[in-house]
């Protein structure tokens, strides 16, 4: 384990009975997460990512495996020490989980109650978090008094309450409209940069991993189907549901849908191919279709054009109708993917998406 | 004066009866509510995190504190009243009058009282007391500033209710020897044909009972915050 190892998760293993029945909710998954990432587990609901990731703060106890979090075993706490531990475990949820009986500036403070701060020093500490989050006007008011989004600022500011090293966001966002989401989404994003906060963040929603993750794992049946850095799981997905997520998020599936629609009116034959171009980083730049037709005399009609900005490294996809002579067509193709550009031939008549 | 001593003809003789009668029920209500209310709530806390699920889950103790709860909410009133005369004499020494009606009221109420506590306290949401336990919460803390905090505006709502079912229990303190106003209302009304002396009875407890309601209703309405 490598020092900067925040959370390790070896061999995990989660089992539920209920009733006779068995269900096997997380199945042998390993996962580190290393100080300082934002670290996004997508899947659909059922995959079990919830289940896997309360098992970082032992809100679930595992069947078996090993979780280490800050160099410590949790799985091997007393209550006492873990109640401790916890404290710096940070979690907001889908629903908020404010107390409703409460202010918002009790709420804040629910977490710093039995601590070692003095109640002038925790007066202070919650004008603060809720300054943090933009919410200091609303300090007297009730829950039920806030939209959505406050609210999950509110659960935000509660969560660092006891200044965490680490948050969980299980599906924080999925309750709240996109514009609200992507404000969240931001609000975690510049904690991780100003606090040195490691973010995993829980959800089913690619566009949102896409906003601020620099890892992914990808999360089917209680396993990790595939995992790695934003850019090379974006670029290069490996498994069918990876690229299911991707092309969601990046919308070129309603795209397509669009295009093969109208397949007949494009004319396609030996001389009319329908391409998708895929690009990471700088290739994007090159002014790659003047250069196809001076070369190889081959005209591409752009149907579709898209650049995600992830982590910095642009990310291309563009759809084309590639017109020209057969064997001009093949060499501007190796001219492309002599570039890095990666080039496959899309069929209207097959729905599967590169 | 007048008016009153034209229709309650017998009632208006009875002041110092009244007085007394009245001030016996609401010395059994109180009595009873404040010891029954600390065994059923205690019950109904424990109820609730024993359950399956509950952050102190363990079938033993649920299941014995569910079967007594059960097991005393089925007795009637009147015969428990009876059969628990011997424990009676045995805590306060005699098992007629009024304090030792206090006694039976205590094991008929409490047990309804708990269950009325469980019903408010699984209102509480289960994410806000996950929540409370992802912030380091122990169950003590759980208990005392998430459970009883957040489901307080429904316990008030329950000991009202609970409260009016007993004043409702009082009435039949009567049996053994409890005084009370549902007793001047049946061994002296009713059996004399004086049916002023029960109606004027049944109007104070009306009285005392709406009083009740009135500022149940009122506290929760203050504590409640959820919409």
């Amino acid at each position: 384990m490598t020092k900067d190892t925040i959370i390790q998760l070896k061999d995990v293993d989660v089992t539920f009975h209920n009733k006779g029945q068995t269900v096997q909710a997380v199945k042998h998954v390993s996962l580190d997460v290393q100080r300082g990432d934002i670290y996004g587990v997508v899947g659909y609901s059922g995959a079990g990512k919830s289940t896997l990731v309360r098992v970082i703060n032992r809100l679930q106890r595992p069947t078996a495996g090993q979780v280490i979090v800050n160099g410590q075993d949790i799985l091997a706490m007393k209550a006492k020490d873990l109640r401790q531990a916890r404290t710096k475990i940070g979690m907001i949820f889908q629903h908020f989980n404010l107390m409703n009986a409460r202010t918002i500036a009790d709420n804040v403070d629910y977490p710093l109650k039995g601590g070692k701060l003095t109640h002038a020093q925790r007066k202070e500490k919650v004008a603060k978090l809720l300054d943090l989050v933009g919410l200091s006007e609303k300090a007297n008011d009730y829950p039920a008094q806030l939209s959505g989004g406050q609210k999950q600022r509110v659960a935000i500011a509660r969560a660092l309450a006891n200044d965490p090293e680490i948050l969980i966001s299980d599906e924080a966002t999925s309750a709240l409209d996109p514009k609200t989401t992507t404000a969240i989404l931001e609000l975690l994003k510049q904690l991780n940069k100003d606090l040195g906060l490691t973010v995993v963040l829980i959800t089913h929603e690619m566009e949102a991993v896409k906003e601020i993750c620099n890892k992914v794992a990808v999360m089917e049946d209680g396993e990790i189907i595939e995992r790695g850095d934003l850019v090379t799981i974006f670029s290069e997905p490996k498994q069918k549901l990876t690229r299911d997520f991707i092309n969601t998020a990046t919308q070129i599936d309603q795209a397509l849908d669009k295009i093969y629609k109208q397949a007949n009116a494009l004319g396609l034959d030996d001389h009319h191919r329908l391409v998708q171009l895929k690009y990471v980083g700088a290739s994007t730049d090159a002014p790659l279709i003047t250069e196809l037709f001076k070369r190889y005399q081959v005209v591409s009609n752009i149907l579709y054009g898209n650049v995600e900005i992830l982590q910095d490294t642009p990310l291309g996809n563009l759809v084309v109708v590639m017109a020209g002579e057969p064997d001009q067509l093949d060499q501007a193709w190796q001219y492309c993917r002599d570039a890095g550009i990666q080039v496959t031939q899309l069929n209207p008549n097959d729905s599967e998406v590169a | 004066m007048k008016l009153f001593a034209q229709y309650f003809p017998n009632a208006v003789t009875m002041k110092s009866d009244f007085l007394q009668a009245t001030g016996e029920t609401i010395y059994m209500t109180l009595f009873t509510a404040i010891i029954a209310g600390i065994i059923g709530m205690a019950i109904g806390v424990g109820l609730t995190v024993t359950q399956p699920g509950g952050i102190l889950e363990n079938k033993v103790v649920y299941n014995i504190l569910d079967k007594l709860v059960n097991l005393f909410r089925s007795i009637p009133f009147v015969i428990l009243l009876a059969v628990i005369a011997p424990v009676t004499r045995l805590i306060v020494g005699t098992a007629i009058g009024t304090t030792a009606a206090i006694v039976p009221l205590i094991i008929g109420s409490a047990p309804f009282y708990a269950r009325q506590i469980q019903n408010a306290l699984a209102e509480v949401d289960r994410g806000v007391i996950e929540a409370a336990e992802a912030v380091g919460s122990g169950p003590i803390a759980i208990i005392f500033r998430v459970y009883l905090k957040e489901g307080l505006a429904d316990i008030i709502r329950s000991s009202v209710l609970t409260l009016i079912s007993l004043i409702d229990l009082t009435a039949m303190a009567g049996a053994i020897g409890g005084g009370g106003l549902g007793n001047l209302a049946i061994n002296v009304g009713y059996s004399r044909f004086e049916s002023d002396v029960t109606i004027l009875a049944m109007l104070i407890i009306l009285v005392i009972v709406f009083a009740i309601q009135l500022c149940g209703d009122l506290l929760a309405r203050h504590v409640d915050h959820s919409a």
